[in-house]
């Protein structure tokens, strides 16, 4: 394929000059004249060549640009055919032409396995600092559309989270670097290497004096492979590994306890009291490991034990217990969660340590009545479980949290049965704070004549104290490597346009150690470059060295020692680790370890009346690398709900005691230096702490800049976790945060607010009131399995209460069931849903007025005290009614019901009364009430999923069940006349899902897995009594509570 | 009826009754037709007539503006939003639509129950209707997403082959309306046609001439044309009176068909009927009295169609008050569901439960000083209840439509209506065409039927023996 990408752009916006211009068209009549007045023998090749007029060419190049190398660049083809159609309408003397004599390649002989219109999946994997999580590209015509879970793999089984799923809008961003810049010049990479070559030639007597690299957290193998022969030949050289959001605790701990680096891996299935110190391993990959932990939590509460024919009596679960600072996912569905400071954290965790016999109890702390019984009763399970429990400490928490956290997995007789230690997935450990630190004082120092920053953001992104924007200017030459031109991008010398992950060769590990190739989906849109590129400027031997050929240096010799060829060629091992997309059985082997762990004494507790803050990457756009994707900055963040900026987040206790109230704006001072931020208040957040989600606040892209504040702003580089001593000023500003679903924010600060006593929210009650959820505890559930389906208004009106005739679904009857057990609220269906059905982004403004475009949501609702809430996710999708409200009000039949019960919205039918979603119960369709899709980026047009429409104007629209996956097994189905097998569909949000929470399938189907559940005592509709016969069903909740700490609770 | 507080020598009483004249005495057929064609045939136009009519036109201009920047935007620059997909279009679709009840109602089954005193104010009241219509129906156009394809909602013959949905009441609306809107505007015709002669025969100007010649379509006045007249008036009267019902009864469909707690309700039929002819009433008193005032008028429509009107506002205020305290009732007390106790309360408490409360003062508290004949016969008291009374109903429709919408069944749903400056853009903006209507209206036509009024003077009646005075009032 010709390298024209990088110049599609300016191409694109030529040419839609060229058709703006209005021009003089050739008539017929006019090309006739010109040729009679010709006289004498003369060949002509073309009519152009004879008439050649300038008008004449204008005619041409209109209705043929020159660029017809798009037809053979899949990336630009659409947008070819598109303009082309344009052409034909606008040109004159389209009947008359030939073609013009210009250099065009169709395919001739298609690559074997393309198929226009036909998917292809290809096995890649993610590199995400925590560790990669395997993925399964669809790709149309070489685009990829579509980023999933690896099903074959054994570490995430298809499962992957919301940052995963966005990266596909990341590949696609319209503002992503396009070019290498020298000074702000555009400057080609052969410069650049030749300018890098040069210079370390001229170092390489000093041994690379003076050379640094800072590099965003290394996840490739090949990579540390690379720099460890560039050290060798450079050994004064440094590589500085730093992101803002590390495991500098953990490594600590793991280096003060086994004298080496060493990874915890938690093995979850065994575990039937989990208890997690400040630990998020339920809300996305921000925690590593988080695909497995989830489906192996979410697996010991399927309680679906029926469908084996094991007596409910019998049922068994896990159960989980938070103490925690910022109100998490993990926390809501915990069964017992304990609020804490951050810095309060350690102190607890010595002190459960020193209760189970590890260690001594640390003095000064005091501890609530609350706390102490919680401890308690921990402690009690925790005896009473030995070997079959676990405690997972959190990343964001510090050195002693997790010796403690090992101490007492190691005396709790855990290590090696919940919890085994491997080598580390980040192939170069390190402590990356104290490293960074070094660097700037070189940097001060003068000593770094070149800074390489790969990847990462450090201008950004560094804690405040270090000053690394001023630093930096004492540099001699920076080098960035970014995929954005971002702050740093914008201080380097030299910027270099970074490939994404799906478009370069790389490798990464994933938590359990599985080895996979990252390989690259599509040619590099803008040409970009990797830290393959730059590093391998060190060999002097084989500098031009491309990462496909290191790849095959590291992983070739192991790929094909583990598949044996069955009389296959050379390659056959490697072309199956392409394949599959990892390395099988590369899976590290749990460590024998001998631990010396003393727990250090935690610091004394911080007064109560104190105000720390707690610094935390955020749910969606991490340590800022997202913040520019639409999907992540739209969809409301778990617990906070919150779409687009980030907030001081606090309890409604302290929001009170500062007299500040939500959206409004204060300054948070800290260390000398200061912020501003809007408040926004969270249930179950603990007292006296502010927490600051990072990774807003960015100056540049136009979805990322001015969204938000930057916490790194007042973030120590000594405390980058969390720190105590800020003070707050208030101001007289309001920012209008976007809380877009659940706990709408006026009726939130009306009625939730006050006091920050409240004991139930109105949402929350009505949501039980209601029937809306459902729950019972473990021991509940065993007396009355029947809980979901008594009481009022839980009962479904039979099916022929109804005017019209009930619809006959003879063969195919799609269903849905949600288990509302293994749910944990991470939004991987949402953004999954955003890709698959090319929903639009719709901004701030739009957000907060009630009009994301969200096909499925999360309705989180809370219960008990707003300090120490319970709460309740419950995706929320189109129920597929088969009696729909919507469709008997539609006035055009816009909304009609599908022969296998599927509400079918009709686009380009609908008027856009808004009628059906005045009339639908449960408020899931959506409406364009702007133009929200974006019809003029070019590089978005890429990304759409060419199966589903993208809406206009003026329609209305809502979760279709996925029906073009439906109609697509379907149609193979049909062609091999079969049925279609259970398992065979799989909607986005489904195959989202981390916890197979999420099942789909038909019900007439008496032997799918869908059917079953649906039989489950458990099940349940929403709103079944309005007797819309819901498709979609939930799983009741139930939870294991300790009997001691919660006698009554639920049903 | 007659009381003692009437001073019995005023010449506007009916020393028999004691109700006031529905003409003043001393006029004859001349003086009636001279009094009612001088506004329209002058050849000074009053300053302020020019006045109101620029006034209006602005609003008009605004309104214009207001529809071309929904068209180039999208219905996104009102307030609606998910949940409340259903804001103003569509409170001020229902408040119009009820408007043009009262000119119906007058027009049609006042003429059939023979209340020779809807005679002086029925034209204009029929003209309302028609106004009030035309600023009605434009708003289901409006507010749908893509109103380029609003004529989908009409069954027509099409080569998809596809028909409107025939069980949405969304469908059933466009008949309704389309319906009302033609008869409304055949009837007010017709009844115009000897009026229009009458201009016509009167007109100095040649293109006045012209004019009402070609509307007048011939009319002579011959014994013939008064029959066919007369029998067309009643045949139309027929036809409209079931509308008065109809329409509005297949309005409140709109919502009593869906499933929403607040719309979902058997009650609205009749109520949304009695609360249109409330509202419509509330209208006519709303344009009456300063038309009567500015063109002096006051001889012809008399303190008797001002008490007469207030007396139905009276009774169809109960009406609604009954509806209202039958949703209360059944909410609170009778159907057991959850859902309809929390949208009472909702409605009463919730975050804009304000609007209720308007809504209860306005229609129901305020109105009950209606009961006093004194103040039904305060022009300046009418007029200013007048105002409330359409305050309050257009508060029932916001009521209805948006607070039921805010909160429905899922709590995680829950939303609020902030209404924009297009909505109200909008919403000033029809009653400015409203207005700028009327003032053409009262311009060029005739907006007291000459024709009826001369029907009316004891004049006409010399033919029917033994009751000469008592018949002029009823």
């Amino acid at each position: 394929m010709p390298p024209v990408r990088d110049s599609i752009e300016k191409q694109q916006n030529s040419v839609d000059e060229d058709m703006q211009k209005t021009h003089a068209k050739l008539t017929l009549a006019e090309v006739r004249a010109k040729l009679a007045g010709q006289t004498g023998k003369k060949y002509w090749r073309s009519i152009d060549e004879l008439a050649g007029t300038p008008e004449f060419e204008q005619a041409l190049r209109d209705e043929f640009p020159q660029h017809s190398s798009e037809w053979i660049d899949p990336v630009s083809r659409r947008g070819f055919l598109k303009i082309m159609g344009a052409s034909l309408a606008l040109a004159g003397l389209s009947g008359c032409t030939k073609q013009p004599d210009e250099p065009i390649y169709p395919y001739v002989k298609a690559p074997e396995d393309l198929v226009l219109g036909k998917p292809v999946y290809f096995a890649t994997a993610f590199p995400f600092p925590t560790g990669a999580v395997p993925v399964l590209i669809k790709s149309y015509a070489y685009r990829p559309i579509k980023v999933d879970g690896n099903p074959d793999h054994p570490y995430n089984q298809g499962g992957s989270d919301p940052i995963t799923q966005a990266t596909l809008l990341d590949l696609y961003d319209p503002d992503r670097s396009k070019h290498c810049l020298y000074r702000g010049e555009t400057s080609p990479w052969p410069t650049f290497l030749a300018s890098f070559r040069s210079m370390l030639a001229d170092k390489k007597p000093l041994g690379g004096q003076g050379v640094y690299f800072l590099s965003d957290t290394v996840t490739s193998p090949t990579l540390a492979a690379q720099w460890k022969k560039g050290q060798a030949a450079f050994p004064n050289a440094k590589f500085i590994q730093y992101s803002p959001v590390n495991r500098d605790s953990a490594y600590a701990a793991s280096k003060a306890a086994f004298g080496e680096y060493a990874d915890a891996q938690y093995r979850l299935a065994d575990a039937d009291i989990i208890v997690s110190l400040d630990a998020d391993f339920l809300s996305g990959a921000r925690h590593p490991g988080f695909h497995r932990l989830a489906k192996d939590y979410a697996n010991r509460r399927r309680l679906d034990a029926t469908l084996n024919g094991t007596a409910s009596a019998n049922y068994s679960m896990n159960r989980l217990y938070a103490v925690e600072s910022m109100t998490s996912t993990t926390g809501m569905k915990a069964e017992h969660r304990l609020a804490l400071r951050a810095s309060d954290i350690e102190g607890f965790a010595a002190a459960l340590a020193a209760a189970l016999g590890v260690g001594s109890a640390p003095s000064g702390y005091t501890w609530s009545p609350e706390a102490q019984k919680f401890l308690a009763a921990l402690v009690a399970d925790l005896k009473s479980s030995r070997g079959r429990c676990v405690i997972i400490p959190g990343e964001q928490q510090t050195v002693g949290v997790h010796l403690a956290a090992m101490a007492m997995n190691d005396s709790l007789g855990n290590v090696g049965k919940t919890v085994v230690y491997t080598d580390t997935v980040n192939p170069m450990p390190s402590n990356q704070t104290d490293d960074l630190r070094s660097l700037v004082a070189d940097m001060n120092a003068g000593k770094v004549d070149w800074l390489v920053i790969l990847n990462a953001n450090p201008v950004y992104s560094a804690p405040a104290d270090l000053n690394f924007g001023d630093a930096i200017g004492k540099v001699g030459t920076i080098v960035h490597l970014g995929n954005h031109l971002d702050e740093t991008g914008l201080q380097a010398h030299w910027h270099i346009n970074a490939a994404h992950y799906l478009e370069s060769w790389t490798d990464a590990r994933a938590y359990d150690g599985t080895v996979s190739v990252v390989q690259p989906m599509i040619e590099p849109l803008y040409g970009g470059h990797t830290a393959h590129d730059i590093v391998q400027s060190l060999s002097f031997d084989n500098p031009d060295a491309s990462a496909y050929q290191l790849l095959r240096q590291t992983w070739g010799d192991q790929a094909v020692a583990v598949v044996k060829p069955a009389g296959g060629d050379a390659d056959f091992g490697w072309r199956k680790l392409l394949h599959d997309g990892f390395l099988s059985g590369s899976a590290y082997t749990p460590k024998t370890l001998t631990a010396k762990i003393t727990i250090p004494a935690p610091p004394p507790q911080s007064p109560a009346n104190s105000l720390e803050i707690i610094f935390r990457p955020d749910p969606h756009v991490y340590d800022g690398r997202y913040a520019n994707v639409g999907w992540l900055q739209e969809i409301p963040r778990p617990i906070t709900n919150l779409s687009w900026d980030n907030a001081a987040l606090m309890s409604y206790a302290t929001l009170d005691n500062m007299g500040v109230h939500e959206h409004q704006v204060i300054e948070i001072h800290l260390n000398g230096y200061k912020v501003l931020a809007p408040v926004l208040a969270v249930p179950g957040h603990p007292d006296g702490a502010i927490t600051a989600h990072l990774g807003q606040g960015r100056s540049t892209g136009r979805v990322a800049g001015g969204t938000g504040f930057s916490a790194y702003q007042i973030r120590p580089s000594a405390t980058p976790l969390f720190a105590s001593g800020a003070t707050v000023v208030k101001t007289d500003r309001e920012w209008g945060l976007a809380v877009p679903k659940s706990h709408y924010i006026d009726h939130r600060a009306t009625y939730v607010g006050g006091d920050g006593s409240g004991t139930h929210s109105l949402e929350g009650n009505e949501a039980i009131d209601r029937g809306i959820i459902r729950y019972a505890t473990l021991d509940q559930f065993k007396k009355e399995p029947g809980f979901a389906q008594e009481g009022y208004g839980k009962d479904t009106p039979p099916p022929d209460e109804s005017l019209f005739p009930a619809y006959r679904y003879d063969k195919n009857a799609w269903g849905m069931s949600i288990d509302l057990n293994s749910c944990v609220g991470c939004n991987a269906c949402v953004v999954s849903c955003y890709a698959e059905n090319n929903i639009a982004v719709v901004g701030q403004h739009q957000a907060t007025i009630g009009r994301i475009m969200q096909w499925i949501r999360i309705d989180t609702y809370y219960e008990g005290d707003l300090a120490a809430p319970r709460a309740h996710f419950q995706p929320m999708t189109c129920h597929q009614c088969e009696n729909a409200p919507c469709e008997q009000v539609c006035p055009v039949g816009a909304t009609v019901h599908s022969p296998e019960g599927l509400n079918m919205m009709i686009y380009n039918r609908c008027v856009g009364t808004r009628y059906c979603s005045n009339n639908c119960p449960y408020k899931v369709r959506r409406f364009n009430f702007l133009l929200y899709s974006d019809y003029t980026t070019p590089s978005l047009k890429l990304m759409r999923n060419p199966d589903v429409t993208v809406r206009s104007r003026g329609v209305m629209e809502k979760c279709s069940y996925c029906v073009q996956r439906i109609q697509e097994v379907k149609i193979e189905a049909d062609k091999n006349n079969r049925p279609i097998h259970d398992g065979e569909i799989f909607t986005a949000c489904q195959q989202a899902c981390p916890t197979n929470a999420i099942i789909f399938g038909n019900i007439n189907d008496a032997d799918a897995r869908v059917t079953k559940l649906k039989k489950l005592e458990r099940t349940y509709g929403v709103l079944a009594d309005l007797n819309t016969r819901p498709r979609t069903t939930y799983v009741a909740e139930v939870i294991n509570v300790n009997p001691e700490l919660t006698p009554d609770v639920g049903a | 009826m007659a009381t003692k507080d009437v001073p019995v020598n005023d010449p506007m009483l009916d020393p028999v009754t004691g109700e006031f004249a529905v003409i003043a005495p001393g006029h004859t057929f001349k003086s009636v037709t001279e009094e009612v064609s001088r506004i329209v045939l002058t050849p000074r136009t009053p300053l302020g007539w020019f006045f109101g009519f620029t006034l209006a036109g602005g609003f008009v201009l605004m309104l214009l503006v207001a529809l071309a920047w929904l068209l180039v935007k999208g219905p996104g620059i009102w307030a609606v939003t998910i949940p409340v997909a259903w804001g103003f279009a569509i409170v001020n679709f229902v408040w119009w639509i009820g408007i043009g009840h009262a000119g119906t109602l007058i027009s049609a089954i006042l003429l059939l129950f023979k209340q020779g005193w809807r005679n002086s104010i029925n034209r204009f009241a029929e003209a309302m209707t028609i106004f009030a219509v035309i600023c009605a129906g434009m708003f289901p156009l409006i507010h749908v997403g893509r109103p380029w394809l609003g004529y989908w909602l009409l069954p027509y013959p099409n080569t998809m082959n596809v028909w409107p949905q025939f069980r949405s009441p969304l469908m059933w609306d466009c008949f309704a309306v389309s319906t009302y809107a033609t008869i409304s505007v055949v009837f007010w015709y017709i009844g115009m046609v000897p009026d229009l002669g009458t201009l016509r025969d009167r007109a100095q100007t040649r293109l006045g001439q012209y004019f009402y010649g070609m509307l007048a379509m011939g009319w002579r006045g011959s014994v013939r044309h008064w029959a066919r007249y007369e029998t067309a008036s009643l045949l139309l009267a027929g036809l409209a009176t079931p509308l008065v019902l109809s329409v509005h009864t297949v309005i409140s469909f709109d919502f009593a068909v869906a499933l929403l707690p607040g719309w979902h309700t058997t009650i609205f039929p009749p109520y949304f009927v009695a609360g249109a002819i409330y509202s419509g009433f509330a209208m006519v008193i709303t344009l009456a009295i300063p038309i009567r005032k500015f063109y002096h008028l006051e001889d012809l429509v008399t303190l008797r169609h001002i008490d007469n009107m207030g007396k139905v506002m009276l009774a169809t205020g109960l009406i609604v008050a009954y509806g209202y305290s039958t949703e209360v009732f059944m909410s609170y007390c009778y159907s057991a569901s959850h859902w309809e106790y929390f949208m009472m309360w909702n409605r009463m408490f919730g975050p804009i439960g304000w609007s209720y409360w308007v809504l209860i003062t306005c229609n129901i508290a305020l109105p009950q000083l209606l009961w006093s004949r004194k103040l039904r016969r305060s022009v300046p008291f009418m007029f200013i209840m007048s105002l409330i009374v359409n305050t309050g109903m257009w508060f029932e429709r916001f009521v209805i439509v948006i607070t039921s919408l805010t909160r429905d069944y899922l709590p995680s749903s829950w939303g609020t209506y902030r209404a924009t400056k297009w909505d109200y853009a909008t919403f000033a903006g029809t009653l400015g065409l409203f207005t700028f209507l009327f003032f053409l209206f009262i311009r060029f036509l005739p907006m007291i039927p000459m024709s009826e009024l001369r029907l009316m003077l004891p004049q006409a009646k010399v033919h029917k023996e033994a009751q000469p005075i008592a018949e002029a009032g009823d």
